[in-house]
C-alpha cells in the first residue's frame, strides 16, 4: 500500500459542481414542473418543491460521497462483496415478487415497478445493484486473477454468467429498465476488459450481448417503438407521440443557441418536455446555458471521466483498479446514453444523468461510488512518485501536513 | 495498448460525438430550431373589446338598457381532461349551458381543446373552478344583458354569438358599439398560458366600443309598448308599430314593435319577421295620410287653399279607372266643398283634385302636376329616399312622373298614399316638415357617445335642414288638420288648451299582386301631432296597426293615436295654452 496523500482534485470538484449545477437548474425550472403536474395532473405540487427534494438529494449524496471518501476504507467494503451483491439482487427479486402481488410497497410509474415505497421515501434497487455489481465484480475479477483463472468456463464464466444474467434480468425484464440495463452491461464489460479476458472471449461476449439486445428489441413492442421513434426523428418525419420527447428535447437545445437563453428563461420546461427535472435535464440546460454551457458541463464529465482512468492507471491495488473501472463505466454509460438519446444519436432508454438529474436513489449511489474512487485516489503510486521524484522528503512531509489538517 | 487507454479513447470519441452533434443543432441547426420553438410556444391571443352599452334618457337621466355579461366558455382537451369529473360538474351546475354531446367529444381520436359548454354565468364558472379538475380551461367572453327586457327589441336588436350586432342599433351602429379587438402574441407554456418569458411579447390592447345614448325616453317608451299591446289585444290586429318624434329637432323620442321579443333569448324567436324595426325597415302605403303631401304641394305652389272649393263626385275617371270616394254620404255627393272639407272626410276625388291644381288645369292631370308632385314627394319630403337617421332603413319608392304606363292614374292613386313606397319614419319627418313651419330634418335617435357622466355628439349622419315649404303652408296645413280632430274636441277626447292635428289612413293591400277590392286586409295608419294651443306642435306620433288577413282601418289607428296623445301630453308634461 502506497502512502496517503491528496484526494484527485478533478473528481472531487467536479463532482461537488455538477450537484451545484444541477441545484440551480432545478431551482429556476422546478416551480414551472410543480405548475405543470398541478395544472395537468390536479396534483399539489409548492412551488420549491422540486428545489428542496433536490437539494435533500445533495445534502444525502455528499454524505455518501464522503462516507465513501473518508470514513470506511475500501479494504473493509471488499469484505462484504458477495454479500453486498446477494442482498442487491435479492432486494430487487423481492421487489418484483411485491409488484406481482400487488404489494403497496412497490411503487409503479406508468407500468413499471421499480421503487419500494417507503411513505415520503422511496428507493431503487437497482442503484444500490449496480454499486453492489462493481464491488463485487472488483472483488471476483481481482481474485480469478490472481489464482490466474481469468477465462476459465466453470470457475469464471459459469459464476459472471449466473450473477451477471440473474442481475440484468431483475432489471431489464422485472423491472423494465433499459436504462439501468445499459449502465450494468457497460460495468460488465468495463471491468472484463480491465480484468484481462482474453480478447477473442471479450468479442465473443461482446457479440453474444449485441444479439441478445437486438433480440429484446425486435420482441419488446414498447422498446421497438422507442427505435422506430428514433429513426422516424433521424428521417425528419411525422410528429406522432413516440416522437415528442426527443423533438421536444432537441428543440430545448436547438433554442439555446451558443449562449442559452438564460437561468429562468426555459420555455421548454414549462410543460413541452417530458421528464425536464430527470432524465431530461440535459435538454433544459442545453436551452438555458447554450452550446457553451453543454461544452463545459461535457467537458467536466470528460475530465473527470479521464481522471478516474489516471487513478486506475495509478493504483497499485488490482480489485481497486477494477473497481475504479467499474465506477468509470457506469459514470460514462450514464453520461453518455443520456446525452447521446436528447440529442437523437441513440433512442430515448430512460437513464439519468450523474449528479444533474433530479432524484434520490441514484444521486446518492452514484456519489458513493464516486466517493469510493476518490478514496483510492488518495493511494496512486504516480502523485507519490512524482513528489518524491521533485524531492524526496518533500512529498512525506506533505502528506504529513495534510494528514495534520485533517485531524485539527 | 494498455486497455485503459481503449477505455480513454472511447470517452473521447464518444464526447466528441456528441460535441459536434450539439455544434450542429446549437449553431449550425439554430435559427430552424427556433423557428418551430415559436411555432409552438407563440401564444396568439385576442383580446375581445369591451362592446359598449347601449343608453336610452329618462327625463333629463340617462340610463342604461343594454348592459354586459361576462361569461364563460368551458374547454377540454380529451387527452388530458379528467372526463368523468368534468361531465359530472357540468352535468350538476351547468346543465343547460353544455353545447356538444361530451361523450362524442372526448371519444373522437385526435381531437384537442373542444369547448363543451357556453355562455356560464361568472358564478357557475367559479363554482366549476373550483373543483381544479385537471385540464380544463375558461374562455372569456361578453354577452349581452336587458335590464328592460323586452324594452324597445325591435328598435335595440340583438347581438349574435359571433360578437356581432343584428338587427336594431345593435346592427347599424355595430362598428361604434363593437370597438376594436386587440391582439396579445406571447410565449405560453403547454397549457397556453402566457409566460413573461422572451422579447417577442406584443400587446396591441383592445380598443372598447363606445357607450351610445340614445334620444328615446325610456318610460315614454314603456308606457307606449304597453298601450299599443294593449290595443293589439283590443283589435283585429296583430302588430303595432309607432314612433313619436320632435318635429322641431328630428329627435326620435320612442319608437316602438309590438310584439316585442326577448333580446336575452332571441334564439327562441320562431320567425324572423320578430326582429324587424317596423319603423324604419318596411315600406308600405300610408293611404291618406299622404293627402297631407298633395295638399301641401298645391298650396306651397298657390294653386290653392284650404278655402278653394271644387265640385266632388262620388267617383272620378282617370286612364279609364274610377277612382270612389270612401265616404258616400248625401250631404257630400254632388256638392261644392272647399279643400279643407275634403281632407276633413278624406275624399279621394279632393285630393285628385289638388294634382289637378297643382298641373295648372282644374279639370285634368297633367305632365306638370305629375312633374310637380314628384318634386315635392320625392325631392323635397324626401320619399322613397332613406332619411339618413342612425338605423337600418328601407329607401322605398316613388314612381317616375314620366315613365311607364297609367301615370295619371298612378299619380292620382299618390295623392292618396297608394301606389309608392314610403316608411313609416320617412312618413313621420315629412309630416313634421308640413306642421312645423315648412322644414325638413333629418330624424334621429342617437343622442351621442356616453363619457364620463356627458353626452358628446357623435355625428353619425349629416343633418339636412331645409327649409321646403312656407311658414303660411305650414299653418293653413296645421288649421285643417286640427280641424279634422274637432270632433273629438267636442266628444272631450283632446283635451282643451291643446292644438292636436291628425290624419288617418286605410290603406288596401296588396294581395297575390293585385290590390285587394274585397277590403279583407287592409292596414291602418293615423300620423297626428300634439302642443299647446296657438303654439308649433311638440310631437308628432305616428302609428301603424295590421295583421295578415285582417282588415284594420284607420280608426283603430285613431283609437290608439288618441290613446298615445293623451299619454304623451301627460308623461311629456306638455302644458295646455288657453
Amino acid at each position: 500500500m502506497n502512502r496517503k496523500h491528496k484526494s484527485d482534485l478533478v473528481i472531487l470538484f467536479s463532482t461537488l459542481g455538477l450537484m451545484a449545477v444541477g441545484l440551480i437548474i432545478i431551482y429556476a425550472i422546478g416551480p414551472m414542473r410543480a405548475n405543470v403536474l398541478n395544472s395537468t395532473y390536479g396534483t399539489d405540487y409548492g412551488s420549491n418543491d422540486f428545489f428542496f427534494g433536490q437539494l435533500r438529494s445533495v445534502i444525502l449524496s455528499l454524505v455518501a460521497f464522503f462516507v465513501a471518501f473518508k470514513l470506511i476504507p475500501y479494504k473493509y467494503i471488499r469484505k462484504y462483496a458477495k454479500a453486498l451483491i446477494i442482498f442487491a439482487i435479492f432486494l430487487s427479486a423481492l421487489l418484483w415478487i411485491l409488484a406481482m402481488s400487488g404489494s403497496s410497497l412497490a411503487k409503479c410509474e406508468l407500468g413499471e415497478c421499480r421503487w419500494y415505497n417507503f411513505g415520503p421515501v422511496s428507493f431503487q434497487p437497482a442503484e444500490f445493484l449496480k454499486l453492489a455489481l462493481v464491488i463485487y465484480l472488483a472483488d471476483f475479477l481481482a481474485r480469478k486473477k490472481e489464482e490466474g483463472k481469468i477465462g476459465k468456463f466453470q470457475d469464471f464464466w459459469l459464476p459472471i454468467l449466473i450473477v451477471c444474467g440473474l442481475s440484468l434480468f431483475l432489471v431489464v425484464i422485472a423491472q423494465g429498465d433499459l436504462g439501468t440495463g445499459v449502465a450494468l452491461i457497460s460495468i460488465i464489460f468495463g471491468t472484463l476488459l480491465i480484468a484481462g479476458v482474453p480478447a477473442k472471449q471479450y468479442l465473443i461476449m461482446l457479440a453474444l450481448v449485441l444479439v441478445v439486445a437486438v433480440g429484446a428489441v425486435a420482441t419488446s413492442s414498447h422498446r421497438k417503438e422507442r427505435v422506430d421513434a428514433w429513426i422516424a426523428t433521424l428521417s425528419g418525419s411525422e410528429s406522432t407521440d413516440s416522437t415528442y420527447h426527443i423533438e421536444n428535447a432537441m428543440l430545448a437545445i436547438g433554442t439555446g443557441g451558443f449562449f442559452g437563453v438564460g437561468i429562468g428563461n426555459s420555455v421548454q420546461a414549462t410543460g413541452y418536455l417530458p421528464e425536464s427535472i430527470n432524465d431530461s435535464v440535459f435538454a433544459i440546460m442545453g436551452e438555458t446555458f447554450g452550446f457553451v454551457g453543454l461544452f463545459a458541463i461535457i467537458a467536466v464529465f470528460g475530465a473527470m471521466l479521464i481522471h478516474m482512468l489516471k487513478v486506475a492507471d495509478t493504483t497499485p491495488g488490482q480489485e481497486e483498479r477494477i473497481m475504479v473501472i467499474g465506477v468509470f463505466s457506469w459514470t460514462l454509460a450514464q453520461v453518455v446514453v443520456n446525452i447521446m438519446a436528447m440529442t437523437s444519436l441513440v433512442p430515448v432508454t430512460g437513464i439519468t444523468l450523474p449528479l444533474l438529474s433530479y432524484g434520490g436513489t441514484s444521486m446518492v449511489f452514484i456519489a458513493f461510488a464516486i466517493g469510493l474512487v476518490s478514496q483510492v485516489s488518495c493511494y496512486t503510486s504516480r502523485e507519490v512518485k512524482k513528489n518524491e521524484n521533485i524531492s524526496s522528503g518533500r512529498g512525506v512531509r506533505r502528506s504529513y501536513h495534510s494528514s495534520r489538517r485533517r485531524n485539527s | 495498448m494498455p486497455r485503459t487507454k481503449i477505455l480513454k479513447n472511447v470517452v473521447l470519441v464518444a464526447l466528441g460525438i456528441i460535441t459536434v452533434r450539439l455544434f450542429f443543432i446549437q449553431i449550425i441547426e439554430h435559427d430552424a430550431w427556433v423557428a418551430k420553438a415559436n411555432e409552438q410556444h407563440t401564444l396568439l391571443e385576442t383580446i375581445v373589446a369591451k362592446r359598449g352599452k347601449i343608453y336610452m334618457k329618462d327625463g333629463n337621466d340617462t340610463v342604461p338598457v343594454v348592459l354586459n355579461n361576462t361569461v364563460y366558455s368551458v374547454i377540454v382537451d380529451p387527452a388530458v381532461t379528467d372526463k368523468d369529473k368534468i361531465k359530472e360538474s357540468l352535468e350538476k351546475n351547468a346543465k343547460d349551458y353544455i353545447t356538444a354531446d361530451i361523450d362524442e367529444v372526448f371519444n373522437t381520436e385526435g381531437l384537442r381543446y373542444y369547448i363543451i359548454a357556453r355562455n356560464i354565468p361568472h358564478s357557475i364558472a367559479t363554482k366549476i373552478a373550483e373543483e381544479e379538475i385537471g385540464g380544463v380551461w375558461f374562455q372569456k367572453s361578453n354577452q349581452r344583458y336587458h335590464p328592460e327586457g323586452e324594452l324597445a327589441s325591435g328598435m335595440l336588436g340583438f347581438v349574435n354569438a359571433d360578437g356581432l350586432g343584428q338587427y336594431g342599433v345593435e346592427g347599424s351602429l355595430n362598428n361604434i358599439l363593437a370597438g376594436k379587438d386587440g391582439v396579445v402574441k406571447s410565449v405560453s407554456d403547454i397549457n397556453n398560458i402566457a409566460l413573461s418569458i422572451g422579447n417577442d411579447n406584443v400587446k396591441i390592447p383592445a380598443e372598447d366600443g363606445k357607450d351610445v345614448v340614445l334620444s328615446i325616453d325610456r318610460g315614454l317608451e314603456r308606457g307606449i309598448e304597453e298601450i299599443m299591446a294593449g290595443a293589439v289585444a283590443n283589435s283585429a290586429a296583430t302588430n303595432a308599430a309607432a314612433l313619436v318624434m320632435d318635429p322641431n329637432t328630428g329627435k326620435i323620442i320612442a319608437m316602438a314593435n309590438v310584439p316585442n321579443y326577448n333580446p336575452d333569448n332571441y334564439g327562441k324567436v320562431s320567425d324572423a319577421s320578430a326582429y324587424i324595426n317596423y319603423t324604419t325597415e318596411v315600406p308600405y302605403e300610408p293611404a291618406s295620410i299622404c293627402k297631407n303631401f298633395a295638399f301641401s304641394a298645391a298650396i306651397n305652389e298657390g294653386k290653392m287653399t284650404s278655402e278653394t272649393t271644387y265640385y266632388n263626385t262620388p267617383y272620378t275617371v282617370v286612364d279609364g279607372w274610377k277612382i270612389w270616394n270612401a265616404e258616400q254620404r248625401a250631404i257630400l255627393n254632388n256638392h261644392t266643398l272647399t279643400m279643407k272639407q275634403a281632407l276633413y272626410w278624406s275624399l279621394n276625388v279632393g285630393s285628385i283634385q289638388a294634382l289637378k291644381f297643382l298641373g295648372d288645369d282644374p279639370d285634368n292631370i297633367t305632365q306638370t302636376g305629375r312633374e310637380r308632385l314628384y318634386d315635392y314627394y320625392h325631392n323635397k319630403f324626401r320619399l322613397g329616399q332613406i332619411t339618413g337617421i342612425e338605423l337600418i332603413e328601407a329607401a322605398g319608392y316613388i314612381e317616375d312622373p314620366n315613365e311607364g304606363w297609367g301615370r295619371d292614374s298612378t299619380y292620382a292613386n299618390m295623392t292618396f298614399g297608394q301606389n309608392l313606397g314610403i316608411t313609416m319614419v320617412q312618413t313621420a319627418t315629412a309630416f313634421s316638415a308640413v306642421i312645423n313651419g315648412g322644414v325638413w330634418r333629418t330624424p334621429t335617435v342617437v343622442e351621442g357617445e356616453y363619457k364620463n357622466g356627458e353626452i358628446i355628439p357623435l355625428n353619425l349622419s349629416e343633418k339636412i335642414s331645409d327649409q321646403i315649404l312656407t311658414e303660411s303652408t305650414s299653418d293653413m296645413m296645421r288649421d285643417m288638420l286640427i280641424n279634422n280632430r274637432s270632433y273629438k274636441v267636442r266628444s272631450g277626447i283632446d283635451r282643451a288648451g291643446y292644438a292636436i292635428g291628425g290624419k288617418s289612413g286605410t290603406a288596401q293591400t296588396v294581395v297575390n299582386g293585385s290590390y285587394d277590392n274585397e277590403f279583407n286586409q287592409m292596414i291602418g295608419s293615423y300620423i297626428g301631432f300634439i302642443g299647446p294651443q296657438a303654439e308649433l306642435p311638440k310631437y308628432v306620433i305616428m302609428v301603424k296597426m295590421w295583421g295578415e288577413g285582417q282588415a284594420l282601418s284607420g280608426g283603430d289607428a285613431q283609437n290608439l293615436f288618441d290613446s298615445l296623445s293623451n299619454y304623451a301630453i301627460d308623461y311629456l308634461k306638455i302644458k295646455p295654452r288657453y
